[in-house]
């Protein structure tokens, strides 16, 4: 039997395709997974691509550091586990050319160097972009080493016990491994050079690496090595867990992103849902003819089934290949703003359009199908006997829940998926209500409309024949309004996360750090670039501490086996003092040292700083902590931790956590000391300052009048950060354009679906003497009045919505949207008025006859 | 325009009649085929409605058998019922006390499924609105039924039936491509592809002129009778309701025997 329905199923299925709801529900389906694996294809593509860009600007995707030799026995292992090694290494010293000195910070390369990207060095002859490092006894000299002591292409530097000779410029190095926490200028020379060097010794500061390159199951498998490696002390950097700077923006891209598939998603199973109750009250009599020929309520139900599966199944293979071309579009129309290239498309987003277009169909169109099984075949002696279409309740709640489960697949968050699911539940059923009372005061208030223009007449009528279908009209209203919001919210929170990006790296982000200003020349070097720079941070004072112990114990057993190889247990951490709570910074745990009282304190209202000033070490120092850090290590809110200052120890206790943006180019810091305490240690201070272009003459002032002060040039790392925004940006723009082509095709298939009803409304209206004008002008009143009611309702479901998401989603401060009130309702009227009234431009060319005659079909 | 006036319908049949009586004998006008195992038998029918508080008999204490090869009439006003007995008849509705059996089948004992079954390649069926679907072709309809008790050379079934009411080169037409008359020959055909035991016809003429009605008949009790198929036909058309073996009326929820005026009129004239 199962034989015979499959068969009657396809045959069914092959001539069904001449039905218009049937191609509707074909396209929606199509649209579907083209959609879903479009931005899954391109989201996998592109984390991975961005994801090998963070591992270039890192050097690998996974990099090991520590102070002695890697074993040859980890080689191996990471080698089995698919990556390819490159070694390098990183060691401070004193390089010379003639009779110049300068602190120089080395950074040995091989030959595999780099994994990724490509370093921008000049030979002589202009730029070039080179995807190695400098050939064994040549070395390659940053601008600033260049400038300051005085080197020219083809000079020999003396570094340790060996010569190198200049050869290369670097612009900007392929990897940015090394970052801010090295101040010195950089010279980049070939490990083989490295043992004649003689800098490497039992005892010298030097800092070995392993930058590995691999996929993330490579990383996936070696994390448990990486884990041991942490607990050893070695600094372990992931290419998903490092760089803060990409993290962000990253992360909220891929929300983004994957936000708009979903709203893809959301509108194609609106469509579906729409074709389906079409598709099944044309297939009523259909199966009353086969209940009355002997077939089951089982078989039909199977028959349908199997008819919709196979349909969902050729538009899957469609529409996954019309997503694999839009991708290859997509990337084709970015190539310019990628600087990389992107991996192949993989598998895993096939199989999830597949699934996505089978649950669609399974949750927008089981219930309406499943009507299919009540027909009496009686129906074929009484048309009328229409099996009662599903409850509305019954037909949103399997479709909730089914979208929920892809929310869910999605996000990757069961608790978010459940509360949008309840939160969306409840807000559909407040829309019935507002829906419904606002259809009524919005056709009561047509009705009332005076005057005999043709307009006027128009709205009247128009607004009678939505009136009179109320349910039909109230169905379609939801509809419309579910489409609106989803297009208004993608359109808002790219607007949104676009100009969170820009005030996060706005133009006169600094892009200078000046690090070493002694205390006597702090007030000088204000003086002389104050005038000069757009922007300009506090001066920070910065003094050097090392932690020795924590709660009494010795810093690596009282942290969790994971943050041994913590740098800030590794190396000396840079700590500051101040009396008030930096810019950009929020205290999100304990308080503010101003606002603590304790014992000891002199003057009341000034917290721990009168306590410190008035005793200081007489009790352990108030200190504010980054609240990462401390969640690193495992710390909170009183927790002592002990630094070594000089030959002094200091034992400070922590009173506040802190929680502040990395992404900022700003001197940020990790420990805060109140004043009073540090100002006893040599210090030095640090500050950040934008620089125009145009006055690049100040830095070579600067290093003249500051000679000891450090100018570290932070445009290269700014500009891929920058670079980094842009595409991701072009990127949402693009799926933000799918997405509204989404939802535009929905509004065709609703408005095609609903096409013969209207056809015998136009044909009663020729009947009763309306000419084409007229009848043109009430079905463009009457789309226009729905359209404009479904953009009000959209908008107030969108300004809802986005304001939820940003709190719990992407991390934005809510705003309210004032244009959205005023574009939806009018965009809705004319989107809704214009796609309707073309569509019925055919109908209203038909002889009445005909278009009765189309409802008979029916 | 869903039914022709009575008038025109009665006095275009009666000629059509005439002529097909001239090549017809009838036989009986009443009851007779009790030689045999009866195809169906109903016994003390009824059929109420409830419509809120108010409760409608509209078919009462009715019994009626069927012999195989019969063809009977059932003949009524609008709105006596005449459908809702057919929608019985067929298994297709329940009635509200009484037994119905079809085929020596109580369709008491069978659910709704079960009477499907009951139905499948046996029962043959005329609208008065054809019941055409209509994306399928004129040969995709008449294969409809075939499909659901599959056998070999469906098309081939189905083209030859198309072939024998006349609409041999129109196969592949959409039913909006023919005519009233053809979209009811089309109908006639898929009532008899299956080779049925029994054919029920609902007012067949009901949405035709006169003479594609005539036509229509004509074809209707050839393939009845060359088949051997039991008809039991529900018309108000008393012409129509002469051509049967037995005419039986429906009033007031009961049936009882009746000849067709047509027929009196017919038999004086000889």
């Amino acid at each position: 039997m199962s034989d015979v329905n499959w068969r009657l199923a396809m045959r069914s299925l092959k001539r069904d395709l001449r039905a218009a709801d049937v191609r509707a529900l074909f396209v929606a389906l199509v649209l579907a997974v083209a959609a879903s694996t479009m931005i899954a294809f391109f989201l996998d593509r592109l984390e991975r691509g961005l994801e090998r860009q963070a591992g270039q600007m890192l050097g690998g995707d996974l990099v090991l550091e520590q102070r002695d030799p890697f074993s040859d026995e980890l080689r191996a292992n990471l080698e089995d586990a698919g990556f390819t090694l490159s070694d390098q290494v990183d060691l401070v010293s004193m390089i010379s050319r003639g009779d110049q000195f300068q602190p120089a910070s080395l950074k040995a390369v091989d030959d595999v160097y780099p994994h990724y990207g490509v370093s921008h060095v000049d030979f002589g002859n202009g730029t070039e972009q080179i995807a190695s490092g400098p050939p064994p006894g040549e070395a390659w000299a940053d601008p600033r080493l260049v400038q300051l002591i005085e080197i020219e292409l083809g000079d020999r530097v003396q570094v340790g016990q060996t010569e190198l000779t200049v050869t290369g410029i670097v612009e900007r190095e392929a990897d940015q491994s090394g970052g801010f926490g090295n101040f010195n200028p950089r010279l980049m020379l070939n490990t083989t050079d490295l043992e004649a060097t003689g800098l490497v010794q039992q005892g010298s500061r030097v800092e070995f690496e392993i930058l590995a390159a691999g996929s993330p199951a490579a990383l996936d498998q070696v994390q448990g090595l990486l884990a041991e490696l942490r607990r050893d002390g070695v600094e372990v950097r992931d290419v998903r867990v490092d760089r803060p700077q990409l993290g962000n923006a990253l992360e909220r891209a891929e929300s983004y992103l994957g936000l708009a598939g979903l709203a893809a998603v959301l509108l194609a199973g609106v469509a579906v849902a729409m074709s389906t109750r079409r598709y099944v009250e044309r297939h009523l009599d259909t199966a009353a003819l086969l209940r009355c020929f002997g077939a089951s309520q089982r078989q039909l139900v199977t028959i349908f089934s199997l008819q919709l599966l196979g349909l969902a199944l050729v538009a899957a293979v469609i529409g996954a290949l019309l997503g694999l071309v839009g991708q290859a579009i997509l990337l084709w129309l970015l190539v310019s703003f990628l600087p990389m290239t992107l991996p192949p498309p993989g598998l895993m987003p096939l199989g999830l359009g597949v699934f996505t277009a089978l649950a669609v169909l399974v949750g927008f169109a089981g219930p309406t199908l499943l009507r299919i099984k009540q027909v009496s075949a009686l129906k074929v002696l009484r048309r009328e006997l229409d099996p009662l279409p599903p409850s509305a309740w019954l037909v949103v709640g399997v479709a909730s829940t089914v979208f929920g489960g892809l929310l869910w697949l999605y996000s990757g968050s069961l608790p978010l998926a459940i509360a949008l699911l309840i939160g969306g539940a409840l807000l559909l059923g407040l829309l019935w209500l507002i829906s419904a009372f606002l259809l009524s005061a919005l056709l009561k208030g047509v009705q009332r409309l005076s005057g005999s223009s043709e307009w006027s007449q128009a709205l009247r009528l128009g607004g009678r024949q939505l009136a009179r279908r109320r349910q039909a009209g109230l169905g379609q209203l939801l509809a419309f309004s579910v489409t609106f919001f989803a297009m208004a919210m993608i359109v808002l929170v790219r607007g949104d996360l676009l100009s969170t990006w820009q005030d996060q790296l706005p133009d006169n982000t600094p892009n200078y750090f000046a690090i070493n200003i002694q205390p006597s020349e702090r007030d000088p070097f204000e003086a002389a670039i104050s005038p000069r720079v757009d922007t300009q941070s506090t001066l920070y004072p910065m003094v050097r501490g090392r932690v020795i112990a924590i709660n009494d114990q010795s810093p690596q057993d009282a942290v969790p086996p994971d943050a041994r190889g913590d740098n800030s247990l590794r190396r000396e951490l840079n700590l500051t003092w101040q009396s008030d709570l930096p810019e950009g910074n929020a205290v999100v745990a304990g308080a503010w040292f101003s606002a603590v009282e304790v014992e000891g304190n002199t003057e009341p209202g000034q917290g721990w700083m009168s306590a410190v000033e008035a005793t200081p070490q007489a009790v352990p120092v108030p200190i504010s902590m980054e609240d990462g850090l401390a969640s690193r290590l495992g710390l909170g809110i009183g927790d002592e931790m002990t630094f070594s200052i000089g030959s002094d120890e200091i034992v400070t206790q922590i009173t506040s956590l802190r929680s502040l943006n990395w992404d900022s180019f700003q001197p940020n810091f990790f420990v805060i000391f109140p004043p009073g305490v540090l100002e006893q240690f040599g210090h030095s201070y640090i500050t950040a300052f934008h620089l125009p272009e145009t006055d690049e003459g100040l830095i070579r002032e600067l290093i003249t009048d500051f000679p000891g002060v450090s100018l570290l040039n932070v445009d290269a790392i700014l500009g891929q950060v920058r670079d980094v925004l842009t595409q991701v940006t072009r990127a949402v723009e693009l799926v933000l354009a799918l997405v509204l082509l989404a939802g535009i095709s929905v509004l065709y298939a609703a408005l095609t679906a609903s096409r013969p009803v209207r056809a015998h409304e136009s044909g009663l209206l020729r009947v009763f003497g309306a000419g084409t004008r007229m009848i043109s002008r009430v079905q463009g009143a009457e789309y226009a009045l729905l359209g404009f009611a479904s953009g009000l309702m959209g908008a107030v479901l969108a300004e809802l919505a986005t304001g939820a998401l940003y709190i719990y989603w992407l991390d934005l401060t809510p705003r309210f949207h004032l244009g959205l009130w005023v574009f939806l309702p009018l965009g809705g009227a004319l989107l809704i008025g214009v796609i309707g009234h073309a569509l019925s431009r055919g109908l209203r060319r038909q002889a009445p006859a005909a278009s009765l005659g189309l409802l008979g079909e029916a | 325009m869903p039914y022709s006036s009575d008038k025109t319908a009665n006095s275009s049949t009666a000629q059509a009649d005439r002529q097909h009586l001239t090549d017809h004998q009838v036989t009986s006008m009443v009851p007779h085929g009790t030689a045999g195992q009866p195809v169906l038998h109903a016994d003390k029918l009824s059929k109420e409605v409830t419509s809120g508080e108010r409760s409608l008999t509209i078919l009462h204490d009715l019994s009626l058998s069927v012999a195989a090869g019969e063809s009977v009439a059932i003949l009524g006003k609008s709105g006596a019922g005449k459908s809702t007995l057919l929608g019985l008849l067929a298994g297709l509705d329940t009635p509200s006390d009484g037994e119905l059996t079809l085929f020596g089948q109580a369709l008491s004992r069978l659910d709704e499924d079960g009477r499907a079954a009951l139905r499948a390649g046996r029962v043959g069926f005329v609208f008065q609105n054809f019941q055409l679907l209509p994306t399928l072709s004129a040969l995709e309809n008449v294969m409809l039924p075939l499909e659901l008790s599959p056998r070999a050379g469906e098309t081939q079934t189905a083209v030859q039936w198309l072939t024998r009411v006349g609409l041999g080169e129109r196969v592949e037409h959409l039913p909006k491509q023919l005519s009233g008359g053809e979209q009811q020959r089309v109908a006639v055909a898929r009532a008899f592809v299956t080779d049925p035991e029994l054919v029920f016809a609902d007012e067949p003429t009901g949405n035709l002129d006169p003479d594609t009605g005539a036509q229509i008949i004509d074809l209707l009790f050839t393939l009845n009778r060359e088949a051997g198929t039991t008809l039991i036909l529900v018309t108000h058309d008393h012409a129509l309701a002469h051509r049967c073996d037995r005419c039986l009326r429906l009033d007031h929820g009961r049936l009882e025997p009746f000849v067709p005026a047509s027929a009196i009129s017919e038999e004086g004239t000889q």
